[in-house]
This record gives C-alpha cells, structure tokens and sequence, in this order.
C-alpha cells in the first residue's frame, strides 16, 4: 500500500440527531486519490459530525462509507484539551490502529511485571515488544522524535510524559499535524486545522497541504487558507452536501449559481402545483353536469396526489442570520495599567497602558504566553512580578478559547441563561426568562439548539453562545482569546461589526489576518521575549525558542 | 511440483546462541550467583533464556535475557 493510494466514498448517508432533527440526508460525495477537499459550511450544520461518520465513530441511519487507506483524524477540538492528556497519549491516539492495540499491550505488559515478575508475565511482555517491532512501533518512535523536534524544539524522551494542557493551543494543534502528515496514513480527516495556529503557523500547514500526496478533506473557515489549498469544495448546508469541482475562488459564483437554480426549480414546481389544483377544480365543476368529465376529473385528482407524493424539489437554503450587540459603557480614561509586568518565565518585563476606546490587538507566536497575559486581567490566578491595574469601572469580560468552561458541559443554554451571575469578572449578568432567551439566541442562530446540553453545541455554536454571554455580562473591557477561530465566515464579521459599535475597550489575541486588520495598534509578543506596540500587524514572530 | 526438504541441521536445537546479550547478562548473573551456582549453569541458563526469546527485538534483548535468566536462576535456588 503506497503513499497516495486513498480514498473516501461517501453514498446517500443519513444522520439524525438524538432528538429526533434529521441533520444530514442524502450526502454523497467522492475524494479521490490525492485530492484536497474542503468540507465548508455554516457553524452547526453537521461538518465534524459528518467527518466522525466517515472515521466510523458515528453509524451512519442509512449509507455508506467505503475507503482505501489508512485513515488519519485530528478532532475540532485538539487544541482546547484541558484534561490530564500527555504528548505520548496523544501520539499513540493519532497512529493506526494496528500501533495502538500493540502500544496498550506493551504498557499492560509492563503494568503485569510491576506485579508479578514470573516467567509467563516476562514472555508476555517479551511478545508484546516483538510485536510492537513487528507493527512498526520502533519506527513510529523515530518519527515521534522527528514530531516533537519540529512542534515543540525538545526530542521525544524529554517531553513524552508532558500534559497537553501545559502547551498552547497551536503547539497542540502543530503537535497533531506534525504527526499525521508525517505517519503512515493516506487518508487524512481535519476538523479545523488551523485553529490555534500562529500566522506562520497557517503558512506552514499551507504548505504542507500543497506538497503532501495524501488525500485530505479538511473543515476550515479560514478563507485564504481555503483559497491556497483546496482543489473542490464540498458544503454542507441545507440539511444535505453539495460538490464544487473546483477552487475556492470560483466557489462563492457556483454557490449562487446553485442557489438561483434551486429556487428556480421551486419557482416551477410551485407554479405547475398550482395548475393542478386549478386544474382539479375547474373539472370538479364541470364532472358534476357530465360523466366524462367525471372521469377525467379523477384522473386529473389522481395526477395531484402523485405529483404531490414525489414532493417538491429541495428550498435554497435559507440565508442565515446573525446579529450581536455588545453595548458595554464608559470607564476611566486609564483601562489598564501595566508596569514592569512579568509572567513568570514567559517574557521580559514591560510596560503598557490601554485606553478607553482602544482597538488593540495581541499578537505573536504560539506560546508566547498571550493567553496567560488575557487570564491575568481577567482576573484568574497567574503568577507573575510587576504590577497592573484596571481603571474605574472597568469590568472585564473574558472570551477564553472553547473548552474552558467546564461547568456549562451539561446544562442547556436557555437554562444557563436562566440563572444570572454575580461575582467577580461576571460583571453581574441578571438572569433572562425563556422568552427573552429564545429571542438572544435566535438573533445568535442558536434557537435551535436552546435545550441541547452546552457540549452537545458545535465548536462554533459555543463559540457563539460565549459572545451572548459577554453581551448579557455589561462588561466594559472585552478580553478576547482567539474569538474567531470555530466562527463561520459569517458570524466572524458578525462579530467584527459588534465590535465596532462597542462602547468600551477591547483586547484580542488573534491569529486571523483578516479579523487583525480592524484593530488600531498592536501588542506584540516577541519571539526573543519582548513585548512591544507596533501600529501595524506583526505576524512573523517566529516560533519561541524556549528551554522546557 | 517439488517438495522442499528441509535442510538436515545438525542437532541445531541444542546449538545456544552466543552474542552480546548473552555476554552481559553471564557476566553480570556469574557475579550474583558466585558460590550458589556453578558458573557453567549460569551460562546455560542464560543462553537458554536467550533463545527462548529469540524473536525479541535486538535492542530490548540484554534486558529481557538478563531479566528470565535471574528469574529462573532464582527458581533453581529455591
Ligand atoms: N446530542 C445532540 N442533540 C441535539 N443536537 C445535537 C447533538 N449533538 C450535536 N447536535 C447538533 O448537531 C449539529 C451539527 O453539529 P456539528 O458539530 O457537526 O457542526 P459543525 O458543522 O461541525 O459546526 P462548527 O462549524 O461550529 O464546528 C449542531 O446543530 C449541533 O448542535
Ligand atoms: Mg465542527
């Protein structure tokens, strides 16, 4: 089986929802051998369930799947991993099955021993390495070597036992395609890559992506990205996918194109319908005065029903919505103050001052300490020296990246926002009855999603429901971490025009060349540890060097 | 069709291997067992051991021989 030599086939698959929604119907669609799919779509409309159907996570209601090649999956949220998740468990998580099942049987091998050092528990732990040679596990530990060099500037051994959730979003995002675009696989599934990602980060993946032979369907809302790698474009919207053969720039005119040709369609079938019924009516008059037209009557009845049994022809997908409205307020001239702040082992000291009204972007590469800077005015626990303060009446409102609120997991959104918030950092979010919950969420596309628990909403609908909850929370200084990445193109400037009609200040950590443009000046956060203003977008800090 | 005849080895199930596992492993066991057990015994049972394990990867060998070898040896002194 060479390089090269995968394919996935997806024929007339249906997918409902345990509620009862059907959320897929009748997707088909074909990547051949060494393509380079988008798979793109409005946040909720099915993407990384679709992809967990093609992995064989999710059965399929009806269809089928049919694939050539060792099959590779990076998930939405790597990237976000919060538990006790070392390097080495991700690594093994990401190779084939084959590597997995002989890695659980050395550990289980060496687990016995532990206990028991007799001769069977010796021969035992003998095979289970011979098989771990024999499936490649001595190889796969070089590559791994390879992996962590280039993702993280440290050899395997030295870092096989870290927590994933000590290393940033992008160094666990680069991590993980590191290890699937150098294994064994040919087909390769990426649910958001380039989440996370550092501008040269994006550039990187770019790359990689042109120059690799595998097969790949990757979700993105990233638009250049899109527009520098994917060969066709496959979208999932209106409960079904349709295929545009070709690149992302020819995309948006085949998508209207396919629009017009939908509601056309409709627009005929309606009219026809229409005839019909007129038609039937007409007869039913004159049936009534002669028995030949009585039986053409009910031959013309006859047509209705079956042309009303086949159906009409699918809607154009409605266009989709969404509106936000930070409305924020007036504080002290000062927002914040920083003198001579240091996060501990991350940066230089430095000084800095934020206005009432600033636009300021965070910049820098990953791991850089940007996040850490964000929890710190937010008000969590982050150590450091110097000092910093907020001005008068400035109440933070921190956008963390998903994931980060684990308490939410299993309550709904209209029930979270049922129950207010006081405290610090809250900001004082009052409570809001079912009615007014309903009438935020749809204005945020998320009605539809009012009772589900918050960990059954998709990567972008928590992404969305976050930013109602800053809007509700009366916050005057926005602390955003990343706020796009998981947004679709549509709710991301959706965003952007909440944030220019907010009255207060904002800080965003972004890595989205698009999103960074609306800001005014820059933070930027060095590579070599400094931290300094520019007033134009930095994006090539190069990846920090740092002894772990 | 021809039939393969296997080849005729001379008694190659009582031939031990001798190699750098082998060579750590007598040297480090004759040391622990020095005045328990004859160094000859210690010699065989290691290179049993060590053909015992013969499909085990090249480089886990030395401690995996060494390992069944003072496992066994043990045993035999009760
Ligand atoms: N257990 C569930 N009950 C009801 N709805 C669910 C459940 N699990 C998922 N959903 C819904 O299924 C839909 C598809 O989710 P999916 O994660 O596939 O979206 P997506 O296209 O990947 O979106 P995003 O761009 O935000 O990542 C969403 O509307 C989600 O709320
Ligand atoms: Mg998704």
């Amino acid at each position: 089986m060479g390089i090269g030599s995968g394919s996935v086939d997806v024929s007339a698959v249906r997918h409902i929802l345990s509620d009862g929604r059907v959320l897929l119907d009748d997707v088909s669609f074909r990547v051949g051998e060494g393509a380079r799919a988008a798979l793109v779509g409005e946040n909720g409309a099915g993407k990384t369930t679709l992809l967990r159907i093609i992995a064989g996570d999710l059965v399929p209601e009806a269809g089928a799947i049919a694939r050539t090649g060792g099959l590779g999956v990076m998930r939405q949220f790597i990237g976000s991993v919060r538990d006790d998740t070392t390097v080495q468990r991700m690594l093994v998580d990401l190779a084939p099955p084959a590597v997995r099942e002989a890695w659980h049987a050395v550990e289980a091998a060496e687990l016995a021993m532990m206990e028991t050092d007799d001769e069977p528990t010796q021969m035992t732990y003998a095979n289970a390495l011979a098989h771990w040679g024999d499936v490649g596990g001595y190889d796969i530990e070089i590559t791994w070597d390879t992996v962590t060099v280039a993702a993280l500037g440290v050899p395997y051994d030295r870092c096989k036992y870290r927590e994933l959730s000590t290393l940033s979003g992008g160094e666990q995002k680069r991590l993980a395609l590191e290890a699937l675009l150098r294994g064994p696989d040919q087909v390769l599934l990426l649910d958001e890559p380039d989440n996370y990602l550092d501008v040269p980060g994006k550039r990187w993946l770019e790359e990689r992506l042109l120059e690799t032979r595998k097969t790949v369907l990757l979700v993105s809302h990233d638009r250049e990205l899109l527009a520098r790698v994917a060969d066709r474009v496959i979208t999932v919207e209106g409960g079904t996918a349709w295929v545009h053969g070709g690149g992302f720039a020819s995309y948006p005119e085949a998508r209207s194109a396919r629009h017009e040709r939908l509601a056309e369609l409709r627009r005929r079938w309606d009219e026809e319908h229409q005839r019909l019924i007129d038609l039937v009516r007409t007869m039913q008059q004159q049936a009534a005065n002669s028995p030949d037209m009585a039986n053409r009557y009910h031959a013309m009845q006859t047509r209705l029903a079956k042309f009303e049994a086949a159906g009409p022809p699918p809607e154009r997908p409605p266009e989709q919505k969404v509106a936000m409205r930070l409305r924020g307020g007036r504080t002290g001239v000062r927002a914040v103050i920083a003198e001579g702040l240091e996060l501990t082992g991350l940066m230089q000291p430095f000084d800095a001052e934020l206005w009432f009204g600033d636009r300021v972007g965070v910049l820098g590469a990953n791991g850089a300490g940007k996040s850490h800077f964000l929890r710190l005015l937010a008000g969590q626990e982050v150590a450091h020296t110097g000092s910093w303060r907020l001005g008068a009446r400035v109440v933070p409102g921190f956008f963390a990246q998903t994931h980060a609120h684990p308490e939410w997991q299993d309550r709904t959104p209209v029930d979270l926002l049922w129950h207010g918030e006081t405290g610090p950092g809250a900001g004082g979010r009052a409570g809001i009855d079912r009615g007014r919950a309903m009438a935020a969420l749809r204005r945020y596309g998320l009605h539809g999603a009012a009772d589900q628990p918050f960990r059954t909403l998709s990567g972008g609908q928590q992404a969305r429901f976050q930013i109602l909850m800053l809007e509700l929370g009366g916050a005057t200084l926005l602390l955003l971490d990343e706020p796009t990445d998981n947004l679709d193109v549509l709710s991301a400037e959706a965003l952007e025009e909440a944030l220019a009609a907010f009255e207060g200040t904002v800080l965003a950590v972004t890595h989205d060349r698009w999103f960074a443009r609306s800001f005014d000046r820059f933070l930027v956060f060095g590579s070599d540890g400094r931290v300094y203003e520019s007033a134009e977008p930095v994006f090539d800090e190069t990846r920090v060097a740092r002894a772990r | 069709m021809t039939l393969t005849v296997p080849p005729s080895s001379s008694d190659s199930s009582s031939e031990l291997p001798w190699d750098a596992a082998v060579e750590q492993a007598v040297d480090r066991l004759r040391g622990e067992y020095a005045g328990r057990v004859r160094p000859q015994l210690v010699v065989r049972v290691v290179r049993e051991s060590r053909r015992d394990l013969g499909g085990s990867p090249v480089g886990a060998l030395p401690e995996l021989v060494e390992r069944l070898a003072r496992y066994r040896l043990g045993t035999h002194v009760g």
